[in-house]
C-alpha cells in the first residue's frame, strides 16, 4: 500500500464550492466484498473531509451570533453547465425580408423635430411625434367616402396595426418555440401560467388514468353501466367484471411475507373455530367418573379392614358435583397427537 | 400458476383440517430441504388451472420460468377445484395426510383389495379404528402393515362401530392408491410415489 507517497501529495481543496479531490488515489487491489469497498470509500472520504475543515478553519472569520463566520472564496472548479446551451434564435420574417432585400439597420435617434407643433418630441410614447390628436384638420381627399370620419378612420387604421404586428410578433415566437430556441423569460411564462385564475397549473392526467376514470364512472350505474347507450367511437370496458387481485406468484425466493400472513390468519381462524372440539366433554367425564369410583374403592378396601359396624356411622364423603368439573385427564386433550 | 387468494385457502384448509385436525400447523407450515439454495424455504400452495399443488419455495421459483399454457404440473397435486367452485382432495395427498391424520382405520388383509377397487369399506373388513371419531371427519385407512391405502369419510362414530353389524358401511371411499393403475388418462399426472 502506498499511503507514504500518498500522504505526501496534498489534496486538492476548493474552497468555494467546499469540495477536496485526492487525484493520486487508487485502489492497489481490488477489495472482495461490497462491505469492504465501502469500509475503504468511506476512510478515503474521511480523511478528505477533514482536509476540507482544515482549510475552512484557515480562513479569516468573523464572529457571528451562532459562531464564526467566514466568507467563502470564489469557487475554482469550474461545474458543467445545469442546463442546456441556448438554442440560436430563428430569424424573424422580417429579419429574412431585410436579409434578403440588403436593408441594413439605422441607428435611430431618441427625440425627432415635430413640424406640427415646431418642438423637439419623443420617437414614441406619452408625448410623441405626429400623434394623433395633435392634428386640427385632415384634408379630404377624392378617395373619401363622406359620412366616414377621418379622425376615426385614423385610430381604426392605427389599431389595426397594432393588432398586425403582434400577430407577427405571436408568429415569429412560435415558429421560435417549434425549434425550442424561445427567449428563457417567454418560456417560463409559457409553463407557468394558468389558464384560469388559480396559482397550481393544470395537473396533467395520463392516458391510463383517464381511461381508470372513465370506466368506473361508466360502470357506476345501477345496472353497471350495462345498458347505457355508448358513445360512438367508445371502445368496450377493458377489464370486464369484478376486479380481484392476486398475491404475486414468488415474492423474493418463493413464499413472501404477504402470503405467509395471509396463510397464517387462516389457519389461525379455523383452528380457534374448532378449538372447542379440543376436549370431549364425553370422554373427560367418563374419565373423571371412573376415577372417582376408583377412588371410592380403594378409601371402601381400607375402611373394610378397619371395623365395618362404624361405617354407617361416619359421614359421607361422596357429596362431590358429577358433571362440569374437567380436572386434569382433560389437559391431556389439549394437545395434538 | 398462482397463489390461491383467502376464500380459496380457506376452503382447501378446512378439507385437510378434516383429516388432520390441529396438525395442519405441519402441513403449512413444512421448512423443505429441496433445491441448492441454502436456506430452507418452504411449502406453499399454488393454483394452476384448478388444481391445487403443494411445492417447494425453490420449485416454485423455477417453475415461473415456464409459460402458463406448458406448464404441466409443479410437486404433488393434493386436490382440484370443480366448476361449482367445491374442493376435492386427490390421492396424491395420501402422504401428507397419512403423515398428520388424526383418524387412523386399519383395514384386514381380506378387505383390503376391497377397498382398493373403490368399494366403501365396511365393519367387518375394519381391523383397528381410533376413538373418538365423529361421523363426517377425515379418516386416512391403512393396512395392517401400516401401509396408507387411501382416505374417505367417517360414517359412523367409533362408538356406533362397535354395535354395527358385519355389512353395514363405516368409511366412505374417496381416494385409494389403486387409482394410479385405474386412471389411465389421468396417469400423466399422477406421479409415482
Amino acid at each position: 500500500m502506498e499511503t507514504e507517497t500518498e500522504s505526501q501529495k496534498p489534496f486538492q481543496v476548493d474552497v468555494g464550492n467546499l469540495l477536496a479531490f485526492n487525484p493520486f488515489h487508487n485502489f492497489p487491489s481490488l477489495p472482495t466484498s461490497r462491505d469492504e469497498l465501502v469500509k475503504e470509500c468511506l476512510q478515503e472520504g474521511t480523511k478528505l473531509v477533514q482536509a476540507v475543515a482544515d482549510s475552512l478553519f484557515n480562513l479569516p472569520s468573523t464572529e457571528d451570533v451562532d459562531g464564526p463566520l467566514v466568507k467563502l472564496p470564489p469557487p475554482t472548479t469550474k461545474l458543467p453547465r445545469e442546463k442546456h446551451l441556448p438554442k440560436p434564435k430563428p430569424p424573424t420574417k422580417w429579419e429574412e425580408f431585410a436579409k434578403k432585400k440588403g436593408i441594413q439597420k439605422r441607428k435611430k435617434d431618441k427625440v425627432v423635430w415635430d413640424e406640427q407643433t415646431g418642438t423637439w418630441k419623443r420617437r414614441f410614447g406619452y408625448d410623441r411625434v405626429n400623434d394623433d390628436k395633435d392634428i386640427p384638420i385632415i384634408e379630404a381627399k377624392m378617395t373619401d367616402e363622406p359620412g366616414v370620419d377621418p379622425f376615426a378612420k385614423r385610430q381604426d387604421d392605427k389599431k389595426k396595426r397594432v393588432e398586425k404586428q403582434e400577430k407577427n410578433r405571436l408568429q415569429n415566437l412560435k415558429q421560435a418555440a417549434k425549434i425550442g430556441a424561445l427567449p428563457s423569460h417567454v418560456q417560463l411564462a409559457a409553463t407557468a401560467l394558468p389558464i384560469t385564475g388559480t396559482q397550481a397549473p393544470p395537473k396533467k392526467v395520463t392516458k391510463d388514468e383517464l381511461g381508470n376514470v372513465a370506466g368506473m364512472a361508466a360502470t357506476s350505474t345501477a345496472s353497471g353501466g350495462k345498458f347505457d347507450r355508448k358513445l360512438p367511437g367508445e371502445k368496450p370496458a377493458k377489464k370486464q367484471g369484478k376486479h380481484r387481485r392476486f398475491l404475486p406468484v414468488v415474492e423474493g425466493s418463493g413464499i413472501g411475507s404477504r402470503e405467509k400472513e395471509q396463510t397464517e390468519n387462516v389457519l389461525n381462524k379455523l383452528i380457534s373455530k374448532h378449538s372447542h372440539e379440543i376436549l370431549n366433554v364425553n370422554k373427560a367425564v367418563t374419565m373423571y367418573n371412573v376415577k372417582k369410583e376408583k377412588r371410592g374403592r380403594n378409601r371402601r378396601n381400607e375402611e373394610g379392614k378397619s371395623s365395618s359396624a362404624t361405617n354407617k356411622l361416619k359421614p359421607k364423603k361422596q357429596l362431590q358435583k358429577k358433571t362440569g368439573k374437567k380436572g386434569p385427564g382433560s389437559s391431556k386433550k389439549g394437545t395434538a397427537k | 400458476m398462482r397463489p390461491m387468494d383467502e376464500k380459496e385457502t380457506t376452503v382447501v384448509f378446512e378439507k385437510l383440517f378434516k383429516f388432520t385436525g390441529n396438525n395442519l400447523k405441519n402441513i403449512v407450515e413444512n421448512p423443505s430441504h429441496e433445491g441448492p439454495d441454502k436456506d430452507p424455504g418452504r411449502y406453499c400452495f399454488r393454483l394452476h388451472k384448478n388444481k391445487v399443488y403443494y411445492v417447494s419455495d425453490s420449485l416454485v421459483k423455477r417453475a415461473t420460468n415456464i409459460a402458463r399454457p406448458k406448464l404441466a404440473s409443479i410437486g404433488t397435486c393434493i386436490g382440484r377445484f370443480t366448476h361449482g367452485g367445491n374442493f376435492h382432495l386427490t390421492i396424491e395427498c395420501l402422504n401428507l395426510l397419512a403423515a398428520n391424520a388424526k383418524h387412523k382405520v386399519w383395514l384386514k388383509p381380506t378387505s383390503e383389495m376391497s377397498f382398493l377397487y373403490a368399494n366403501h369399506v365396511l365393519k367387518g373388513g375394519l381391523g383397528r379404528i381410533t376413538e373418538s371419531i365423529a361421523p363426517g371427519d377425515g379418516v386416512v385407512v391403512f393396512s395392517m402393515s401400516d401401509l396408507p391405502l387411501g382416505f374417505g369419510i367417517a360414517a359412523k362414530s367409533t362408538q356406533d362401530c362397535r354395535k354395527l353389524d358385519p355389512n353395514a358401511i363405516v368409511v366412505l371411499h374417496q381416494a385409494d392408491i389403486g387409482e394410479y393403475l385405474r386412471m389411465e388418462n389421468q396417469s400423466e399426472q399422477l406421479i409415482e410415489e
